[in-house]
């Protein structure tokens, strides 16, 4: 028991006053203040990039803020680092989990713990932490067990059991539920109840609302960077938060294609399901507009352009293309059919960085551009041309390795690539502008309605109510992997916000 | 002049406050005197300064025996550039495949030397195009998954040939050891292969997709590439590399016993580093492994002029493999950010 000196479990009490934080002169989080009691669950919320992951980075130690301070029991603190933080017994559970599958659970416990010795007592170790498993109702697991063997939900707690075995005393729960079934949330959520009930206050960040009103104590509100309000949860509703959250009166949907006759159906979706992710999918999409998936983190929306894509290898479903079956198993097959995936990781899924923008542009069609094997570089040179001005890329960085461009260009590269001449009918995209400047957003939301406008069926999924309503003639609303609702017009951001953090069988 | 200007590179640290600002700038642009540029530069006039001033080395019959004793080498080493490319690193497999095209090369002599050769060049594709196909298809660990078929092919090797030397029944493999222009065979065909290969590699639809691959094999997939066909298909040409390197072992020792691969295995991949071709994938090309070939065999020609021992050779071979991988690292992790 090697704690720090300031070890006191039973009266843990948080500050955070006139918290502020910029990135390049963009303020993330301005003078964000409020208190957090020994014992208290307190939630916090916003819309994305109210500045939520922000403020807890800084309770963590990740950043450090510009102005403002952080008081743990009356005493201000300096994170300079994760580690500081966690000497100070804040413990952070994170959106991703930091667990490691080939490590048994007692190994998990004892990573990054700096509280361990660097020889480690395994056996006093190993008691320690069946007493806390046992504490957080994870009877049936044994602390040698692999964390393979565990379910997500199970890690999840491990993950929880993990920061109450450093001794926590504010443990930051960052989006534990957005990939939970409500089982295991239920056990998540009793095992916050029990951490909370130990004394140590918990900061709860979610996008579900429900969950939020039914776990927590008190909620402050973020929007745009700065704290707009700190209310006992018993007397809000998911209405009253929504409000919160939005502001001003909430904007409609802008203007909506009606569906033209004209067009036949082109993407009939039926029956979609992707274990564990997406259930009962169906959708028909017809040429010309613009479909979007509007759903959290966990809401099945982006899984039903994955599987549509061929990702998702154990999908299951109908889905036919211009009345043909599409073999949406295999991700060539897919793409040969004439349906253009863009992931929502650029990086690492989407684009070859060191590679050239002309060439990430016709990195999906080289067949076509080839005779008999050969590609043909004066047709190269011209589709790539073509699809450059198409997407609006200066010309003069075709030849720049697509490293060198900003966000937005890279975004307009990946989008260019799906666009062009009689090869592709349907584009699917997950987060269409994903870290992309204001000037380039509006750039790739042109874009897609003048490939709607060309006769594309177009299907994005966005977490952004922005983009939903400006860019959507039919919006999707998903969570937990159903579809909740359906809207062509008639529709405001608070509705899309309430469908998305709510859901239909909420209470 | 003893040893000149072979220890007096530029030091590489303080140089760097210069050249890595313009990198970064402009990552694309035209030449800049970059650290590993300099380096590169000076080590090139190094080794030509090392080698003009050594006994013998300027002279018509030392050429011959350079390009010569890059050819069995080179020509497995074009293959390996390709494989590289694409993403899958390396075949630890080779020397035993190799072994076992030559085996069943020499095996079948009688049936005629094309037939043989056809015969050879079959065995050789497949062999190595299966190992590609499990690898591209089902995103198996190359290092594991050729360690494994290593073994096997030279367990296979050593079964039938019951660890004896296979012996031809006929000598119409002759033909392979002909000298045209006092040349061997064998570089024509090294030649013709890197040529081959580098055309491949930037002209065809799917030598454009090995480096798309390699470079990002997540986004090739999501991309709809088809990610298993080009890998396999790197690697058949690789295994016909392989056979052709077998097929010229054999000729050239005239029997084949199972340790005739030798070190092929690392001395292909070696070559292929020194070209400067990412073990990562993404990037490379055949002329480049040409050049990395022809480099290890003049230094090992230079210091085997100069008396130094066999010993020397692989040793220097080990450093230079070093001193390339680290400047292609720097490199790479500099305009990569």
């Amino acid at each position: 028991m090697s704690g720090s000196a300031t070890v006191g479990p039973l009266d843990a009490d948080v500050w955070v006053e006139g918290l502020s934080r910029s990135f390049n002169g963009v303020a993330a989080v301005r003078d964000v203040s409020f208190a957090v009691g020994a014992g208290e669950i307190h939630a916090l919320c916003g819309h994305n990039g109210a500045g939520k992951s922000t403020v807890v980075k800084l309770l963590s130690g990740q950043l450090a803020p510009d102005a403002g301070r952080i008081v743990l029991r009356g005493e201000a603190v300096d994170f300079r680092s994760r580690q500081a933080a966690q000497r100070s017994g804040v413990a952070l559970v994170d959106q991703e989990l930091s667990v490691i599958p080939a490590l048994t659970v007692l190994e998990n416990m004892l990573l990054g713990d700096i509280h361990v010795p660097f020889v480690n007592r395994r056996r006093w170790a190993a008691a320690d932490c069946r007493r806390i498993l046992d504490d957080m109702g994870l009877g049936h697991i044994s602390p040698d067990q692999p964390l393979s063997a565990l379910s997500i939900g199970e890690r999840q707690l491990v993950e929880i059991a993990k920061a109450l075995s450093q001794k926590a005393r504010l443990v930051i729960l960052d989006e534990p539920t957005a990939t939970l079934s409500d089982v295991e949330t239920e056990h998540v959520f009793s095992a916050i109840r029990r951490v909370a009930g130990l004394g140590c206050s918990v900061i709860f960040v979610s996008h579900r609302l429900s969950e939020v009103l039914a776990l927590c104590d008190t909620v402050t509100v973020l929007r745009d960077g700065r704290s707009v309000a700190t209310t006992p949860a018993r007397d809000l509703t998911v209405d009253e938060l929504i409000v919160q959250m939005l502001g001003a009166a909430p904007r409609r949907l802008t203007a909506t294609r009606a569906w033209d006759p004209a067009h036949a159906p082109a993407l009939r979706i039926e029956h979609l399901h992707v274990p564990g992710r997406l259930s009962d999918f169906t959708l028909t999409a017809s040429a010309g507009r613009v479909y979007a998936l509007a759903g959290q983190l966990g809401s099945g929306a982006s899984d039903v352009l994955r599987a549509l894509a061929g990702l998702h290898p154990k999908a299951t479903g109908v889905v036919e293309l211009h009345g043909r079956p599409l073999p949406f198993r295999d991700p060539v097959r897919v793409a040969r059919a004439g349906l253009a995936f863009v992931s929502n990781d650029r990086k690492s899924e989407g684009l070859f960085l060191g590679t050239s923008v002309a060439r990430n542009l016709v990195a999906t069609r080289l067949p076509r551009l080839a005779r008999a094997g050969v590609v043909q570089s004066r047709l190269e040179r011209r589709t790539a041309l073509a699809l450059a001005e198409q997407s609006g890329l200066p010309e003069g960085r075709l030849d720049d390795d697509v490293l060198a461009l900003s966000g937005g260009n890279q975004q307009k590269v990946f989008v260019g690539r799906c666009l062009g001449g009689g090869d592709v009918w349907a584009l699917l995209l997950d987060e269409p502008t994903r870290g992309v400047d204001v000037g380039g957003r509006a750039e790739i939301h042109r874009l897609l309605r003048e490939a709607a406008d060309h006769g594309l069926v177009v299907i994005f999924a966005s977490t952004e109510l922005d983009e939903l309503l400006e860019l959507g003639d039919v919006i999707v609303t998903m969570r937990d992997g159903r579809v909740v609702n359906r809207y062509e017009g008639a529709v405001d951001e608070a509705l899309l916000m309430r469908d998305m953090t709510h859901g239909v069988d909420a209470p | 002049m003893r040893m000149p200007r072979a220890t007096q590179r530029p030091p590489l640290g303080p140089g760097s406050d210069t050249a890595e600002p313009e990198q970064l700038a402009d990552p694309s642009g035209g030449w800049r005197p970059t650290v590993s540029g300099v380096a590169l530069v000076v080590a090139l006039l190094a080794l030509i300064a090392v080698a003009v001033t050594t006994q013998r080395f300027l002279t018509l019959d030392n050429a011959r025996a350079i390009l010569a004793s890059t050819a069995f080498v080179g020509i497995t080493a074009i293959g390996a550039t390709l494989v590289m490319i694409v993403g899958s690193a390396v075949s630890m497999a080779v020397s035993q495949t190799a072994t076992v095209v030559a085996m069943m090369f020499l095996a079948t002599q009688q049936l005629g030397l094309w037939t043989a050769v056809l015969i050879a060049v079959a065995a050789g594709v497949a062999i190595t195009a299966a190992q590609g196909a499990i690898i591209g298809f089902w995103n198996s660990n190359p290092i594991v998954l050729t360690i494994a078929a290593g073994f096997a092919i030279g367990g296979i090797a050593t079964w039938f040939s019951g660890g004896t030397p296979v012996y031809p029944q006929t000598q119409a493999f002759d033909l392979l050891n002909a000298t045209p222009l006092g040349l061997s065979l064998a570089v024509y065909v090294l030649l013709g292969t890197a040529v081959l290969a580098q055309w491949v590699l930037s002209r065809t639809t799917a030598g454009r997709q090995m480096y798309l691959i390699g470079e990002n094999r997540a986004a090739a997939r999501a991309a709809g590439l088809p990610v298993g066909r080009v890998t396999t298909l790197a690697w058949a040409f690789f295994g016909a590399c392989i056979a052709l390197t077998g097929i010229f072992l054999a000729s050239f020792n005239t029997s084949a016993t199972v340790t005739l691969g030798g070190t092929l295995t690392l001395d292909a991949i070696a070559a292929v580093l020194v070209g400067g071709t990412a073990i990562t994938g993404g990037r490379g090309s055949a002329l480049r492994t040409l050049g990395g070939a022809l480099l290890i065999s003049t230094i090992s020609d230079v210091l085997l002029l100069r008396g130094f021992p066999t010993g020397a050779q692989i040793l220097t071979k080990g450093l230079l493999v070093l001193a390339v991988v680290v400047i292609v690292h720097v490199r790479t992790t500099r305009s990569w950010r």
